[in-house]
């Protein structure tokens, strides 16, 4: 059981290397419905973009261990370049702020993830409710 | 586009099957999202759950999905989204992801939309409300699926 009072503004909160393998892929478009299937000009498979999002946050969450009960406040994300089907990424999330109103904990936390050559594909910042 | 065109938008009816779908692909199992006795009685926005709700993240991939049919792969070069959860949807209930253009800047080479961009319920409840950048070259412009 985490304590998150503990928590300290700038601790790293998760890292992981995230591989967007095809398996990985369909099962998130499936699971989002999404028809869009965004491709590249030369017809390469993109993945779509909000599904590296999803993926750097559940790492958050698994992390954290972020009890049931949790909301997910606001959402702000900047994608970086479109991102091939089989890239791999790492990502890494680090807490921005961590404060408590009535009886909820907030946790901001900015989630970065990085592919090949270091360059940045995705930055992002959760806010997140706990119950204090 | 122009300031005030419509985005084309995207509609879906969300099930309990698609969420626990969505736990196991994006590995949120949050209980609230799939224990209906867990959820019930929660506390969301100042009134309390009625049963399991959606993963907002997968609700939020609908705006994704209609800025990536309206904007192809400039939406995935440089968008930027800022947005927040308004309030929760249930199984059962159809979501349409909608939006449409604040703003234009023209810049050296390039268009930047504003967009407003949100997602309703059939109640007429928002469950999403916020905005995204996009930055077109302008040779790029594009108009719904191709």
């Amino acid at each position: 059981m985490i304590d998150y009072s503990t928590l300290e503004t700038g601790q790293e909160l998760s890292k992981q290397s995230l591989t967007l393998d095809p398996d990985a892929v369909s099962k998130y478009i499936a699971a989002v419905d999404d028809t869009s299937n965004p491709t590249a000009e030369d017809g390469t498979a993109l993945v779509p973009p909000m599904a590296i999002a999803a993926l750097a946050l559940s790492a958050v969450i698994n992390a954290l261990q972020i009890p049931g009960g949790t909301i997910h406040a606001s959402q702000e994300i900047e994608f970086g370049s479109a991102v091939p089907v089989g890239a791999a990424l790492d990502c890494i999330a680090t807490l921005a702020q961590n404060s408590v109103r009535r009886d909820w904990r907030f946790l901001v936390v900015n989630m970065e993830a990085t592919g090949s050559g270091g360059r940045v594909v995705m930055e992002a910042k959760s806010t997140i409710m706990l119950p204090a | 586009m122009q300031q005030g065109d419509a985005l084309p938008t995207i509609v879906k009816e969300i099930t309990q099957l698609q969420i626990e779908r969505y736990a196991d692909a994006a590995g949120d199992h949050n209980p609230i999202h799939l224990d209906a006795d867990f959820a019930t009685g929660v506390e969301f926005g100042g009134s309390t759950l009625d049963g399991t709700i959606a993963h907002g993240m997968m609700i939020l991939a609908s705006i994704s999905e209609m800025l990536t049919v309206a904007f192809g792969e400039d939406w995935l070069n440089g968008g930027k989204l800022k947005v927040r959860f308004r309030g929760p949807v249930y199984p059962g209930e159809t979501i349409t992801a909608n939006g449409n253009v604040k703003k234009v800047n023209e810049l050296d080479g390039f268009s930047e939309l504003t967009c407003t961009v949100g997602v309703r319920k059939d109640n007429g409840d928002t469950a999403i409300s916020g905005d995204a950048i996009v930055r077109i070259a302008c040779s790029g412009l594009r108009h719904g699926r191709d």
